[in-house]
């Protein structure tokens, strides 16, 4: 990095330890939502495009952990911010833009994903349980990080083929003849690896579920 | 449990490697919703340092805005009227054409000097963004400028000089010609295809590879072998003509002005005004020269000096003086 590789220079001829002992203590951070609130002071898309630069790739990278798409993902943190946008509610958050992306986030993937696994599909929408501020408990915040962890872990424990199948159906959203093509597999086969890697999937997400819903009883 | 103890153990837990007990402490310290905002800023922090998938926020940005703005136009007013009136009209389009071709004449006949070259010039406080004949991108940072052949750029090698700092996305000819960046302080930057940013200026150069791979000659001297770069790497050379070499796993945080920002990395205070000097023309001064040393570490935004300056006392919990161009930071 240009700045680091100047300031080595300068650590030398000030002596190392004095320099890296001042580091520590006067190094100051940026706040980024101050950052955010100059850009909407000067307008609100570029507020929301200050938003999109710092938080975009990690909330996408995040949402990714719960819908294993890329479509959805991006679909996801898309929606969170044209809501967001739209609603003005951007004006008068009580939290840090942070916090209310993630929440947001986590919270629209997760709805997606239940509604999407659930079987009793025609109960509710995908968009029906937005209700960020209700869920502020540990609990409810931290099952956010178990439930991906347990997708995670449930895609990792697929054997290789079906994790492979599975992969290139969701996450690079490929049709079922194309991968069938690309793997030397028939249609049939293919269809049967993403049946198991639905059902498994569909096991951790209905035992997060059992929980969730005991939660915010 | 202390706050580096609890750090540690929601790190952990992020990548699934928490115990029980380190749980049960995260669970405890959550209750207090004050620390919800820094759990999520450390979620925001492991979530960076473990990216899944590339994303481009321009491209997501541009598709809400678009999506936030629009709105569908009343059939009637979709077309313009039948009437076009006399800005349309054709005697008024032959008049402009003829004071246009006249008009360019006059300049091409006064430019005569500098018709040979293009030269593209980005001044204080300003970035500036340019495509070369040849498709490939340069972005020049405030208070710089390039200069490469009008007629037959690329015929033989694409030859660019630059004086200043300037980022490159080198596009690949079929013929595979070579593209090269001659710097007012005598380095020489060979390249196929890549991405890499090159600073000179009067306190040193520095070249910064993104990606591909490049050959530096450092030196007037011919005789010197040159440098091989990798993606990653940063070759500096002070005033003295002394080369370090040093790595970054993020070097496209040094083009970071392209996007009116300046990535602050533990960067001085007295880096920060060279900085500043570069790219609004200050002379800054320190009142306390121990000021010199501090360091700061964020995104620092750029589009505005007076923001900038403003930002950097916040910072640093300074106050500065501004007379015209000359800056004082004091405590």
């Amino acid at each position: 990095m240009r700045k680091g590789a100047f300031l080595t220079r300068q650590e030398k001829s000030t002596g190392k330890e004095d320099t890296l002992r001042e580091h520590d203590a006067s190094a100051r951070v940026i706040d980024n939502d101050q950052i955010i609130r100059i850009a909407f002071d000067e307008s609100t898309s570029k507020g929301f495009e200050m938003l999109f630069r710092l938080y975009y790739q990690a909330l996408y990278s995040h949402a990714l952990r719960f819908v294993y798409s890329k479509e959805k993902a991006e679909d996801i943190v898309c929606d969170v911010f044209h809501d967001f946008w739209k609603s003005d509610s951007y004006s008068s958050i009580q939290t840090t833009y942070r916090t209310y992306l993630y929440a947001a986030v986590r919270n629209r993937a997760y709805s997606y994903v239940r509604y999407e696994l659930k079987e009793e599909r025609n109960m509710t929408g995908p968009e029906s349980s937005e209700h960020i501020s209700a869920e502020n408990s540990p609990e409810s915040i931290m099952e956010y990080d178990e439930l991906h962890q347990r997708i995670d872990r449930a895609i990792l424990e697929l054997p290789p083929q079906c994790q492979r199948v599975f992969l290139l159906s969701r996450f690079d959203g490929k049709k079922n003849k194309e991968i069938a093509a690309n793997l030397d597999l028939s249609i049939k086969t293919v269809e049967a690896h993403l049946a198991k890697a639905l059902s498994q999937l569909r096991k951790v997400i209905s035992g997060t579920l059992v929980l969730f819903s005991w939660l915010s009883q | 449990m202390e706050e580096s103890d609890i750090r540690n153990a929601v790190f952990d837990y992020f990548s699934g490697r928490a115990t029980p007990l380190q749980k049960q402490a995260i669970n405890v310290w959550l209750e207090d919703p004050s620390h919800h905002d820094q759990y999520y800023s450390w979620l925001h922090k492991w979530e960076l340092d473990h990216l899944q998938a590339p994303a481009s926020w321009q491209n997501a940005y541009a598709r809400t805005e678009h999506r936030v703005t629009y709105r569908p136009v009343p059939a009637e007013s979709a077309l313009p009227p039948g009437n076009t009136g006399p800005w349309y009209s054709r005697g008024f389009r032959i008049a402009a054409a003829f004071v246009l071709l006249s008009a360019l004449g006059i300049s091409l006949y006064l430019m005569r000097d500098t018709i040979l070259y293009t030269t593209v010039q980005a001044t204080y406080g300003e970035t500036k963004h340019t495509v070369l004949p040849d498709g490939s991108q340069v972005s020049l940072n405030a208070n710089s400028s390039i200069r490469y052949a009008r007629f037959g750029f690329g015929r033989g090698q694409r030859e660019v000089s630059l004086s200043g700092e300037a980022d490159f996305e080198i596009s690949r000819t079929p013929d595979r010609k070579l593209f090269v960046v001659s710097t007012s302080t005598g380095l020489k930057v060979t390249v196929l295809g890549t991405a890499f940013t090159v600073f000179a200026r009067p306190r040193g150069s520095q070249v910064t590879l993104r990606s591909g791979k490049v050959a530096l000659q450092a030196n007037r001297k011919r005789a010197d072998p040159d440098i091989i770069m990798a993606p990653g790497d940063i070759v500096s050379i002070n005033t003295a003509g002394e080369l370090s070499r040093s790595h970054t796993s993020r070097p496209e945080h040094v083009s970071s002005w392209k996007e009116h920002m300046i990535t602050l990395d533990r960067t001085s205070l007295l880096e920060i005004s060279a900085i500043l000097e570069e790219i609004y023309g200050f002379r800054v001064e320190l009142k306390e020269p121990e000021l010199g040393t501090r360091t700061a570490t964020g995104m620092l935004p750029i589009q505005n000096a007076e923001t900038a300056l403003e930002l950097v006392s916040d910072m640093f919990a300074i106050h500065f003086l501004r007379e015209d161009d000359k800056i004082i930071f004091e405590n």
